[in-house]
């Protein structure tokens, strides 16, 4: 199986190096038609999906963690470093199930 | 606490009921047993998805740098022209493990190299240095995306736990208690009652008897 990222020109770049396909994202609608796309491709493994462009479909994003099997989709910082105000691991953990770790 | 709402005081329920708030606690322990080995799994899990992650994106920040650092030396449109030019297939594993009936992936990263990538003439040192940055920050983030996916399941299945835990403890096992002690109690009060009557009829039995003998 293969990754598949959606982002940014420079993380599509780089990630091409090591020969991971991906797709170019700047809006929301963009991002969800890709999404949608390789979500049905099932050689599709893995999706890395820049942070700044999740957040834009955020909803969509959240759904398919939580209720598909496959494929695993992983959130990863762009070129400018970590959101800012982004919730830790920790943080979502607590979120989920309301209770302290 | 309330008592169930029309059930008959008679033996037969009581037998029922306390079946029934048998199975109920042994539940109760099932899943309390449960919740602890998935809270368990999941703390572990944590700890480990936090280190793993603070690697991974140093990971990717380093790569990040050395592409930006090749793109300075040589230009973007090289760099692009170069990623075309380098052969790397990179493959991966998803197997799967199951804690408590909640399935969790196994992520596995390997990559088929076919170096030399490019001709070293004329290029950026910071090329290969990218191309191995990229790796390494890849096949981190395979197991980011493992752990992390692990870790939104269990928590889901943790939840999930805890609110039938709950709903047993704090409802349906008092409740189950309170109405077998109110049948219990209903069925004392009827042999109480039984009791006296044939003390009574005793009595008068004996009374009509003794009027009898002294006619």
């Amino acid at each position: 199986m293969k990754f598949y990222l959606i982002g940014d020109e420079d993380a599509l770049l780089g990630f091409a190096m090591v020969g991971v396909e991906g797709v170019l994202a700047r809006s929301a609608g963009e991002a969800s038609q890709a999404l949608t796309q390789v979500l049905d491709d099932p050689d599709v493994g893995i999706i890395l999906i820049n942070e700044r462009i999740a957040t834009l479909i955020r909803e969509q994003v959240d759904q398919f963690v939580f209720k598909r099997e496959f494929p695993l989709i992983l959130e990863i910082p762009d070129r400018k470093g970590r959101m800012e105000n982004r919730k830790s691991l920790r943080d979502l953990v607590n979120d989920a199930i309301g209770i302290k770790l | 606490m309330a008592v169930r709402k029309g059930i008959a005081p008679t033996k037969t329920n009581l037998i029922k009921l306390k079946g029934e708030l048998k199975f109920a606690r042994q539940g109760y322990e099932l899943l309390d047993q449960k919740r602890n080995i998935l809270i368990n799994e999941l703390l572990n899990l944590v700890d480990l998805a936090v280190e793993n992650e603070l690697r991974a994106f140093a990971a990717l920040d380093a790569a990040y740098v050395s592409l930006e650092m090749s793109s300075r030396d040589i230009g973007k449109l090289s760099v692009q022209s170069l990623v075309g030019a380098i052969k790397i297939n990179s493959e991966m594993n998803i197997k799967q493990r199951r804690v408590m009936g909640v399935r969790l992936p196994l992520v596995k990263t390997e990559f088929e190299d076919f170096p030399p990538y490019v001709s070293p003439d004329g290029l950026s040192l910071h090329i290969p240095d990218a191309i191995e940055n990229f790796k390494k920050a890849l096949k981190i983030l395979g197991e980011l995306a493992e752990f992390k996916v692990s870790i939104m399941r269990l928590a889901q299945e943790v939840k999930k736990t805890i609110r039938k835990v709950n709903a047993l403890e704090k409802i349906a096992i008092p409740e189950l208690m309170e109405t077998v002690g109110f049948i219990r109690n209903r069925l004392e009060e009827n042999e109480r009652d039984s009791f006296v009557l044939m003390k009574m009829i005793k009595q008068r039995m004996e009374e009509a008897k003794a009027d009898e003998w002294s006619d």
